[in-house]
């Protein structure tokens, strides 16, 4: 087990390491932060001239009598914009190890604080959305695959490839507008006031999110479930008389979760900054909106800081999955 | 004499299929009386394993059955629903072919012996414990008590095996049924299996059916023995009849398939010509007739009728083996240096 853990710890290291290499240098490369950090000013190639001695700087702005050059200049040393991109990164790799996620270049807060105050509110959206997944799809798989080929078992088909061919926001907007504005039945909004409030405005955003991985699981629990009935296992419970309910509960559910709970890790990971959509529509102000917003304003400590955040429940959620993979099936323990 | 303990009578099942209705099981008889162990033997697709499935109901939704199976004065197609419940598993049960696939994989022994004790006999689960390391003790588990709380894959192919045993008597059932128990373990395993399951039916006055394609496993073990063949049953005899006095040719050449200890070494062993039959809308004859030795015109126009001694030794055959009428037949054909189906056959094939 300590060296299970070990791998993975290991494991999570490496990802992290590649993956905000990659946000890095992606980021860098795609824009500059120095233009939303201190405006529209002048050109920032020309004040790299300047700053080589070829031209003087000349250039002043309407309200300010410094030279251009000048704020830009201390806006990058202020950030640490003056340094090669390779030395920013570890720089910024050995403020995260410190547990400093460094500040937003727009709001000037730490990113540690925002994420603390977004990533709950994505966090409760993708749990709800998963509980509802589950609480929908596993029944509903089990009499599907216990009924295959009759009324109850074609009529989930058919709904689940509807689920599964609608996107989300689609939904969202149907449901948004049927449940929401028409009706009046749930909030159209999220609402903060208190945990009772938090939950009841995500019933709806949770339940399109949850709908749509529902039909997923269905689907492959499902497929699973007849290939397990087909398992001399499931004809020796009959030939010992047990009901129809044991055996799919009892005998043949558990061996035929391995594909739920595979794609169930990985929908939690990609929900946990993926819902932006949803977070969109519902007016959620979840971590998804944030690093949309934080992107498209280069604000790179918000996006470096969520990919760390994001990647690291993806490991962390994977290990629990790899977890329950021996707690299904004790061979796997062994080896 | 009284009732037999089980009875079946013109059992059909078909399974329809895109590429035709294949006709499994054709208007087989037989019965079987309390405590006697009966022998089905055949090689693959000639319905035994189907008609094991009829009896436990295990056959898919889309079989069609028709016939008479009566248990113990119950027909067993129509056992009230409350009844049904404790039916199955209770007085009747069987023991698959592979021990590897019928144990759970992912359940403890144990509970896998308990789950039956506990639903059909509503033992709580210490005395279900207790019964089933009991259980485990009587077919030969060394350390039952440890073995208990085993998964499956911690255990050999013959302990597997022994714990399915345990899990089917678990409930004193008074017809076993072993559909081919001992294929899947190795041979010296095979035979402490066949002991241990024949030593428990006598203990335990129960009947039993093996199923098997190996008439080696059926000898010295079954009262009767029952040979199938393309959904029929071709012949039933006292299982010590059958070996010396064999009537359908199909019987006779499977007996030519396995060594014998009274024969020389190094006898040839003799494969049966041909393949299995068709059961997808087989034509109206003896559905052994491509492969027999025997055959002649009058096989292919009419399906034999099942004749000889009633509840002695019965066979499905127009030109019985060891009989002139077979002897005819034999020599006419090989005299011909074919049969009526085109087979080529020679005299002393067989014998080196």
């Amino acid at each position: 087990m300590a060296r299970f853990i070990a791998r993975r710890v290991v494991q999570l290291i490496l990802v992290l390491l590649s993956v905000t290499f990659i946000a890095f240098g992606a980021l860098n490369f795609l824009g500059d932060p120095l233009v939303n950090i201190v405006g529209p000013l002048a050109a920032i190639d020309y004040c790299d001239e300047v700053e080589a001695g070829l031209r003087e700087d000349s250039y002043t702005s309407i309200n300010n009598s410094r030279g251009d050059c000048e704020i830009i200049g201390e806006a990058k040393a202020d950030f640490g914009l003056d340094k090669p991109v390779i030395q920013r990164y570890f720089t910024w790799l050995g403020n995260i190890i410190t547990g400093d996620l460094g500040t937003s270049f727009q709001t000037q807060l730490p990113v540690s604080e925002i994420i603390a105050q977004k990533l709950p509110k994505s966090l409760m959206l993708m749990v709800m959305a998963q509980i509802i997944a589950l609480a929908v799809a596993i029944p509903i798989g089990v009499y599907s695959a216990y009924r295959a080929g009759r009324a109850v078992d074609r009529a989930t088909s058919v709904a689940s490839f509807g689920l599964l061919s609608i996107p989300n926001f689609a939904l969202g907007v149907i449901v948004l507008q049927f449940f929401a504005l028409r009706n009046q039945w749930l909030p159209a909004s999220f609402d903060d006031t208190s945990i009772g409030t938090r939950i009841h405005s995500l019933i709806l955003p949770a339940t399109v999110l949850g709908l749509g991985i529902a039909a997923t699981y269905q689907r492959l629990l499902r497929t699973d479930l007849l290939t397990t009935l087909q398992e001399d296992f499931v004809h020796m419970a009959r030939a010992k008389g047990m009901t129809d309910r044991h055996i799919m509960t009892r005998h043949a559910l558990r061996p035929s979760l391995f594909s739920l709970i595979t794609v169930f890790g990985v929908s939690t990971g990609a929900l946990i900054g993926g819902s932006l959509v949803i977070e969109g529509i519902f007016s959620i102000p979840g971590i998804g909106s944030e690093i949309v917003t934080a992107v498209v304003r280069d604000d790179f400590p918000v996006v470096l800081g969520s990919v760390v955040v994001i990647a690291t429940g993806f490991v962390v959620i994977n290990f629990f999955v790899d977890l329950l993979y021996t707690w299904l099936d004790p061979r796997v323990r062994a080896s | 004499m009284p009732d037999p303990q089980l009875t079946v009578e013109d059992l059909y099942v078909r399974f329809p299929t895109s590429r035709g209705t294949v006709e499994a099981v054709n208007g087989v008889n037989f019965t079987l009386e309390k405590g006697q162990m009966l022998g089905i033997v055949g090689e693959s697709g000639s319905g035994k394993s189907v008609t094991a499935k009829t009896l436990m109901n295990l056959l898919p939704r889309t079989a069609e059955v028709d016939g008479n199976i009566i248990f113990e004065g119950d027909d067993v197609r129509a056992v009230a629903k409350e009844r049904r419940k404790h039916f199955w598993g209770v007085k009747m049960t069987m023991v698959f072919q592979d021990p590897m696939t019928s144990l759970n994989p992912v359940k403890r022994c144990g509970e896998q012996i308990t789950e039956t004790l506990r639903y059909h006999l509503g033992d709580d689960k210490a005395t279900a414990k207790k019964k089933a390391i009991d259980l485990l003790e009587q077919v030969g588990v060394p350390e039952p008590s440890k073995r208990v709380d085993q998964y499956p894959h911690e255990l050999s192919g013959g302990l597997r095996q022994r714990v399915v045993i345990a899990m089917a008597l678990a409930c004193e059932p008074s017809l076993l049924i072993a559909d081919e128990p001992t294929t899947a373990v190795d041979v010296t395993v095979q035979k402490r299996l066949l002991d241990l399951l024949d030593g428990l039916r006598r203990d335990r006055g129960m009947s039993m059916i093996l199923i098997t394609h190996d008439l080696g496993v059926a000898r010295g073990r079954c009262d009767d023995v029952a040979v199938m063949y393309g959904g029929r049953l071709v012949e039933r005899a006292p299982t010590e009849t059958l070996f010396a006095d064999s009537r359908h040719p199909y019987t006779e050449a499977l007996l030519r398939t396995i060594p014998r200890i009274d024969q020389p070494s190094h006898t040839r062993l003799e494969p049966i010509a041909g393949r299995p039959p068709e059961l997808i809308d087989p034509a109206e004859e003896c559905a052994f007739a491509p492969r027999c030795r025997y055959a002649q015109p009058d096989c292919l126009g009419t399906i034999p009728p099942v004749g000889g001694v009633r509840g002695q030794h019965e066979f499905a055959c127009f030109h019985p083996a060891n009989t002139d009428r077979g002897r005819q037949a034999l020599d006419a054909n090989l005299a011909a240096g074919q049969t009526v189906t085109g087979l080529q056959i020679q005299a002393n094939a067989g014998v080196n």
